[in-house]
């Protein structure tokens, strides 16, 4: 966990000792304990937390306050939970969102 | 540029959009879906209203994009009786 910012000059110091692991797309990862699930995947080198519905682009952190629902993810099964307010707990399961299916535009795309 | 990214759109689409129909910011909405995402337009409302006004010469000022509850998504299970 290099990627921290340990001394802030503002912020208390950061222990690196209360870890907690979790999984992310069936990946092992370790967090700090009350980390955000966007904070604690960003620090192991995870940007894309999703990929968009319909065209599939990659997305990951933009607004960070919970404004933009671009972080979204699946969070033990529940769908739509936002990665940059979500704080990781132990043993929780994360799962990613991907392309879905867009039948209707495909078939249209060939038939008129 | 993206301006909208629940729908995915361009800078370029919407000025060009915008041009072509000569817009008020509902219409420009409702044209190119920017705004009618997940989040509810809730990250670039404003700057769909500012496109649609300046890319007409139209007096569009007065018909901006509404606002509306719920202010964020939120889940069924929320608005009914589950307490998770």
């Amino acid at each position: 966990m290099t990627k921290r910012i340990i001394h802030h000059p503002v912020l208390d110091s950061i222990e690196e000792t209360d870890t907690v692991s979790f999984t992310f797309d069936n990946h092992k990862y370790q967090a700090l304990r009350n980390d955000s699930i966007a904070a604690a995947l960003l620090v192991n080198g995870v940007r894309t937390l999703r990929h968009h519905e319909e065209s599939g682009t990659p997305r990951g952190i933009y607004c960070n306050i919970g404004h933009c629902f671009e972080c979204r993810v699946t969070v033990d099964g529940k769908q739509g939970m936002r990665a940059c307010l979500t704080p990781v707990q132990e043993g929780m399961a994360v799962t990613s969102g991907g392309k879905l299916l867009t039948s209707v535009r495909d078939w249209r795309s060939q038939n008129e | 540029m993206i301006i909208c990214r629940c729908e995915e759109v361009t800078y370029g689409q919407l000025v060009e959009t915008a041009k072509k129909f000569s817009c008020s910011s509902r219409e420009l909405k409702l044209r190119t879906r920017a705004g009618m995402g997940y989040c509810g337009g809730r990250t670039c409302r404003l700057a769909v209203d500012s496109i649609a006004i300046s890319s007409t010469n139209r007096d569009v000022s007065k018909i901006t994009l509404k606002y509306q509850p719920p202010i964020r998504p939120i889940s069924f299970a929320k608005l009914g009786d589950e307490n998770k």
